[in-house]
């Protein structure tokens, strides 16, 4: 991998001893993680690590086709199995309130309720409909083999186009509609635009239909304790604790207090973890119906077929330009596939909306049209993973803007640069606000690491030797710290609340407690950074705890790259006033005044007073049991303080590139090179940083290449294995360039922007246009992903028997 | 994904095993495990008993003398790790890198991966190139099949219930050109489509013989007749034949079209292997590898 | 002949320990080591044999445990992650992972460690694209892979200069 920064950052990757000095120590230095010697030595605890005395396991008995009426369920030779001890249907779960998708604080989305095992109608393939719990994991699937199911197929709907149509079969007829939400927004004149244009682009794009897939499936164990009125205990591999809470509790019919959600490590997520799932309601009400706990563990068919699927979506997307190739307007509809279920709580909308709301990108054009629907169909739900709308999104319009230039006869990347917004705060059209970005300098860096006019030489040489090679540009915009001020400006209005507590022990380490999680992210440490940095105290001494809704401050969770700035403003939010107090107490130590007081190196000094000094454990002692000699406020707050932070709306940016070499016999794609382009404005950990960016970049090879989950005409599942959905392995990924860029946010705690998604925003639509590129002499046209050798060998088929493929050696 | 229950038996040896297949009417073998375990754990296959052969030293070992002789349980990455595997036969090493990954080479056994009758894995059209013999031994006694006969659908070949593959014998091979290809997603994958070529020839590098085997193209593995006879007569190397039996590749063949990919496809890549692995065995001349 | 039908104890050798517990025929490697004996640091991702989180040492060889039937190894040594190093200390190839950053969440990474450990054992000095080829039996959502191959290398260049050192 090749590291390079363009800011003053640290370049060592093994430091955890600071050099002492005023101002950040640690923000901005590759510290080693704290959460690696656990994970490394096989001491982390994972959902599946965790036994409750006389636990039961279980398992679902789940729909075989994607869409049937439950005439019968009969579990009798189930239960006569030794070793099952029960079996639970809809019928044993009346007593829940409804699972209900509301979706967005606006108008125009359809709100859906489900039970958690389907009642009288199963809607897709994995649809759960019972449940066996037996002493073992083993007995629990022997038992489910058992369950007899008596199912009537109805006709499935499965195509999303036709699932529009008026009369068309209802997915859910209570809805009276198959359309979760249509949506529409236009700003400026884009009928003119594109009346007035010289020339119009349209393409057509599918985006094909992946998901998270993280190594640890989901989990859940649950406990009811019937003791003091009742409560349940449930772990879960979740990525938002308190929501998940949030909206359980009312499901499971009991307050929220009465309601514990226990996150351990958590074993990858990337939005799998981040929605709340039949099995999430199911298992802690079995608990509670047997009396016993109850584990269930998700196998991999289950987490392919009936977890959640992302960014299927069926894309029209136009651009109106000038002969000199200004840009003048965009318009595009997005279609999402959305599935049986309108998932809980982003719904389908995370896919769509996010795709029209923010399409005009790093580009001036200042007509913006976007229309969506979401039309429900039978198959697995669409949840949050990892890019969410913004990865089709920028497969419409960059694939589009690279035909633009090919139509003008224009270099892609010149037609760029001179469409693109200068580095200042920018509002679009639709009127988000940008905190300041890199944009033209993202994409320059880019073709310079692709060494692009070198390139364009080589690519001649290769076609006169019947090779093809290719290169495709991604520049792209990322709302991060997704809070309230992004959901508004997205056009998903919601609440946030996310808040964080500092504690200052009476030994003088510190507890941050955050209503943020880490699932690999490295939030252990990089939080710890900024909390160190915050109070002037080693990095050792503070520990960030997390997870529990029972010990941890509330937060919304962590997805949507949005810990960096959520996690630095709270805490700074809470370690300002707790600093206060221990900077007064320090001063009354002292005897001077608070404003000659600093902290560093957990010691109060005075400034400019050598040897004058005091360790932050006698002032921590002190602000604990110094009776009436301490300030008012400490004797009444202490040394703690919990405080909520919302942000202004943050943007990340940069700039994906390819150069991809295709097997036009074979219809393979190597990927030669893969450049990302990082700003996610100031950098906590550059090492994290460059990991979350490879990463996201092997998910955006898998999506534009491998990963694929796919229904047969009959609504049959056929990618429930990992022998058909396939991870980027070791051998697909290449050595990544990775360039960062540091524009300090003008809005947020510390000018952090947020990470995690960027690579799986930018990639897919650079790996295609690359490979539009190397295949330009034959003229082929890609319209979906993945590009799969079948489906590029199909292109170039055409290609060769309509005569436009170039004469072969 | 849990397997359901079986009796596991231990026979100590081959009579014991042929024994205890006979006795138990719904048993498999169970050898490396490496194909029929994740079937089991996804209960696509439910055998009532496995006989496990894994620790029999009777069928494991490797001998070189003229004719390689492998017994059927020895692990695959022995037979890769071999040298004179690699020195006179390096068209079973060169196969044996692309099956699966070291962790299921150091488990599964070669005649495992050549008796499950998987159409798109290697070793079995390796067999076909080499004109391997098989040994076979049942309840009625021992029979060698040659592999050209052995195969004979997606997960079925001439193993009757109560029979154990048990050596694999193949020929000498040393002065044969030799190719392989495939055309794969990930590496270590199975084939969308793949080829192992042997040819023989003489004097001026005519081909007397060529053995055109494909896997992962039709419901077994299997030689193209025309590509064969179309080679015959050839120079070895000559560029107009290799296209031309890699385009007739697929002639006669019922090719397959599943879950995976089309059969058009598998003309296309059948095309490209067979044409790119015919002018690799020129360019790499033949025997000592 | 040997024959096991309904529960048995099944002994194995584990981290260089005698350890024994109950398990059917049909109980995997894998349940057997996390749930038999308690040692969890070994993961399952799929039960099929792909993603190779449940990767281990069998008798001195990498092996996925998920595809392996406890009964099937009895009496054979196994070696997990939590053998790796004493409590508190971290081996070497542990500690070059943490260095060069070759985890996120952790639960690739043990049998990414018992995979890099094989690879050296069978080629102390493997170029990238040895590692990239031994270690793509091991899926990493996490990582994009980087940091792995430069811990692996790192681990490399270390043993060989300590060896050349000795």
């Amino acid at each position: 991998m090749t590291l390079e920064s363009t800011a003053p950052a640290s370049a060592a990757t093994s430091a955890t001893t600071p050099q002492p000095g005023p101002g950040a120590r640690y923000v901005g230095r590759a510290v080693q993680r704290v959460e690696d010697p656990r994970l490394l030595s096989g001491r982390g605890r994972y959902l599946d690590d965790i036994t409750l005395p006389g636990m039961l396991h279980a398992a679902f008995v789940r729909s075989p086709h994607a869409h049937a009426r439950i005439i019968s369920i009969d579990p009798s030779e189930a239960l006569a199995l030794d070793g099952v001890v029960a079996v639970y249907t809809a019928k044993d779960l009346e007593w829940l309130g409804p699972m209900v998708s509301a979706g967005p604080m606006r108008e125009g989305v359809v709100a859906q309720s489900r039970t958690p095992l389907a009642t009288a109608i199963a809607r897709h393939v994995g649809d759960p409909v019972a449940v066996v719990l037996a002493r073992s994991p083993y007995l629990a699937e022997d038992g489910r083999d058992l369950v007899d199911v008596e199912w009537e197929p109805l006709p499935p709907v499965l195509d999303p186009l036709a699932a529009l149509e008026p009369g068309t079969t209802l997915v859910d007829e209570a809805l009276g509609t198959n359309n979760i939400s249509h949506l529409e927004q236009s700003v400026g004149d884009v009928e003119g635009a594109f009346a007035e244009a010289d020339h119009v682009t349209r393409i057509r794009f599918h985006s094909g239909r992946s998901t998270a897939a993280p190594i640890e499936c989901r989990g859940v164990v649950a406990e009811y304790e019937d003791r003091a009125g009742g409560r349940y205990n449930v772990h879960s591999s979740t990525q938002m604790p308190h929501l998940l809470r949030m909206l359980m509790a009312p499901v499971l019919e009991v307050p929220e207090g009465r309601l514990s959600i226990k996150a351990p490590d958590v074993g990858g997520a990337f939005g799998l973890k981040c929605s709340m799932f039949p099995e999430d309601i199911v298992i802690p009400a079995v608990a509670r119906l047997a009396g016993r706990p109850v584990k269930w563990i998700e196998d991999r068919w289950e987490d392919l077929a009936a977890g959640v699927h992302s960014k299927d979506m069926h894309c029209t997307m136009e651009i109106a330009a000038t002969a000199d190739g200004t840009m003048t307007a965009f318009r595009g509809h997005f279609v999402t596939d959305a599935g049986a279920y309108s998932s809980i709580p982003f719904t389908p909308l995370v896919d769509s909306q996010v795709a029209g709301a923010y399409l005009s990108s790093c580009y001036g054009v200042q007509n913006v049209a976007y229309a969506v629907d979401n039309p429900l169909t039978n198959k697995c739900q669409i949840g949050a993973v990892r890019g969410v709308g913004w990865v089709p999104g920028q497969l419409a319009r960059e694939v589009a803007i690279d035909q633009l230039a090919r139509a003008l006869g224009k270099d892609p990347v010149e037609l760029r640069l001179q469409n693109m917004i200068g580095p200042e705060v920018y509002t679009t059209p639709f009127g988000q606000t940008y905190d300041g970005g890199s944009y033209t300098a993202s994409l320059e860096k880019a073709r310079d690491a692709v060494d692009y006019a070198a390139f364009r030489e080589r690519q001649a040489e290769a076609r006169e030797e019947g090779r093809y090679l290719g290169v495709g540009f991604s520049p792209f915009v990322e709302p991060t710290g997704w809070a309230t001020s992004s959901a508004a400006a997205g056009g998903l209005p919601n609440g946030f609340f996310d808040t964080a507590s500092v504690t200052v022990e009476p030994d003088g380490s510190v507890t941050v407690t955050t209503g943020l999680h880490s699932h690999g992210q490295g939030h252990e440490t990089t939080l710890a950074q900024v909390t160190a940095d915050e109070l002037g105290v080693p990095m050792e001494s503070v520990r960030i705890v997390f997870g529990d809704t029972d010990t941890s401050a509330f937060g919304m969770g962590t997805y949507a790259s949005r810990s960096a700035v959520l996690g630095f403003g709270s805490i700074h939010e809470s370690a300002v006033q707790v600093k206060d107090r221990l900077v007064r107490l320090a001063a009354a130590m002292l005897e001077t005044d608070h404003t000659d007081i600093e902290l560093v190196d957990g010691a109060a000094n005075v400034k400019g007073v050598p040897g004058k000094s005091v360790p932050l454990q006698q002032i921590a002692l002190f602000g604990y049991f110094g009776g009436p000699a301490r300030p008012d406020d400490v004797q009444r707050d202490g040394l703690t303080a919990t405080s909520g932070y919302s942000p202004g709306e943050t943007y990340a940016n940069g700039c994906g590139a390819a150069v991809v070499e295709v097997d036009v016999r074979t219809g393979q794609v190597r990927i030669e090179q893969l450049v990302a382009v990082e700003d996610c404005g100031v950098v906590l950990n550059p090492t994290i940083v460059k990991g979350q960016v490879a990463g996201a970049l092997a998910n955006g090879i898998g999506i534009a290449l491998l990963e694929d989950l796919a229904y047969e005409d009959n609504g049959e599942f056929v990618s429930g294995s990992l022998l058909h959905y396939l991870y980027p392995s070791t051998t697909e990924v290449p050595d990544l360039t990775l360039h960062t860029i540091e524009t300090p946010s003008t809005v947020s705690v510390g000018g952090v922007k947020g990470v995690g998604e960027a690579g799986t925003i930018s990639a897919p639509a650079a790996i295609v246009n690359a490979v539009m590129d190397a295949l330009s002499p034959f003229g082929v046209v890609v319209e979906k992903t993945p590009m799969t050798p079948e489906y590029l060998r199909e292109l170039l088929r055409a290609a060769e028997s309509n005569g436009s493929a170039p004469a072969p050696d | 994904m849990k397997p359901p229950t079986f009796d596991y038996l231990r026979p100590s040896s081959v009579a014991e095993a042929i024994e205890a297949l006979t006795a138990y009417p719904d048993s498999k073998v169970l050898a490396g495990g490496q194909s029929l375990i994740p079937m089991m754990n996804m209960r696509l296959a439910r055998p009532t008993a496995l006989v496990d052969i894994g620790r029999l030293d009777d069928l494991s070992g490797i001998e070189a003398n003229g004719s390689l002789k492998v017994g059927a349980t020895t692990r695959q990455e022995t037979v890769l790790a071999h040298q004179d595997v690699g020195g006179r036969w390096p068209l079973v090493t060169s196969a044996l890198t692309h099956v699966g990954h070291p962790a299921t080479r150091a488990r599964g056994t070669f005649g495992g991966s050549i008796a499950h009758g998987e159409p798109a894995s290697e070793l079995p059209a390796v067999m076909l190139a080499l004109d391997a013999r098989f040994t076979l031994r049942g309840s009625s006694g021992e029979r060698v099949v040659d592999a050209q006969d052995f195969f004979l659908g997606h997960y079925t070949t001439v193993l009757a219930e109560d029979e154990l593959l048990v050596e694999v014998e193949i020929p000498d091979a040393s002065g044969s050109a030799w190719g392989f290809g495939e055309v794969v997603r990930r590496h270590g994958d199975y084939a969308l489509a793949g080829t192992a070529i042997r040819l023989d020839t003489e004097g001026d590098e005519r081909i007397t013989q060529a053995r055109v085997a494909l896997f992962g193209v039709a419901s077994r593995p299997i030689r193209s007749a025309a590509a064969e006879e179309r080679l015959v007569g050839t120079r070895l190397g000559d560029a107009a034949a290799a296209a031309a039996a890699g385009r007739i590749a697929l002639s006669g063949i019922e090719v397959a079209a599943d879950s995976f990919v089309s059969a058009a496809y598998r003309h296309d890549a059948a095309a490209a292997v067979v044409e790119r692995a015919l002018l690799e065995a020129a360019s790499r001349g033949r025997g000592e590898s | 002949m040997e024959s096991r039908q309904g529960t048995v104890a099944v002994e194995l050798t584990v981290n260089g320990e005698k350890r024994v517990a109950a398990a059917e025929p049909r109980m995997l490697l894998t349940d057997f080591l996390r749930h038999g004996l308690g040692l969890t640091g070994t993961h399952v991702g799929c039960e099929q044999g792909v993603c190779g989180a449940c990767t281990v040492l069998v008798d001195g060889r990498p092996a996925r445990a998920c595809l392996t039937f406890a009964v099937q190894v009895e009496g054979g040594c196994v070696d997990t992650v939590e053998g790796m190093a004493e409590p508190g200390a971290l081996s070497d190839v542990q500690q070059a992972f943490r260095a060069e950053h070759g985890l996120q969440c952790g639960f690739c990474t043990p049998g990414m460690l018992a995979s890099t450990e094989a690879l050296l054992q069978e080629n102390p000095d493997p170029t990238d694209d040895e590692i990239r080829e031994y270690l793509s039996g091991n899926v990493c959502r996490c990582t994009g892979y980087q940091g792995i191959i430069a811990a692996v290398r790192r681990v490399a260049d270390e043993r060989k200069a300590a060896s050349r050192d000795a």
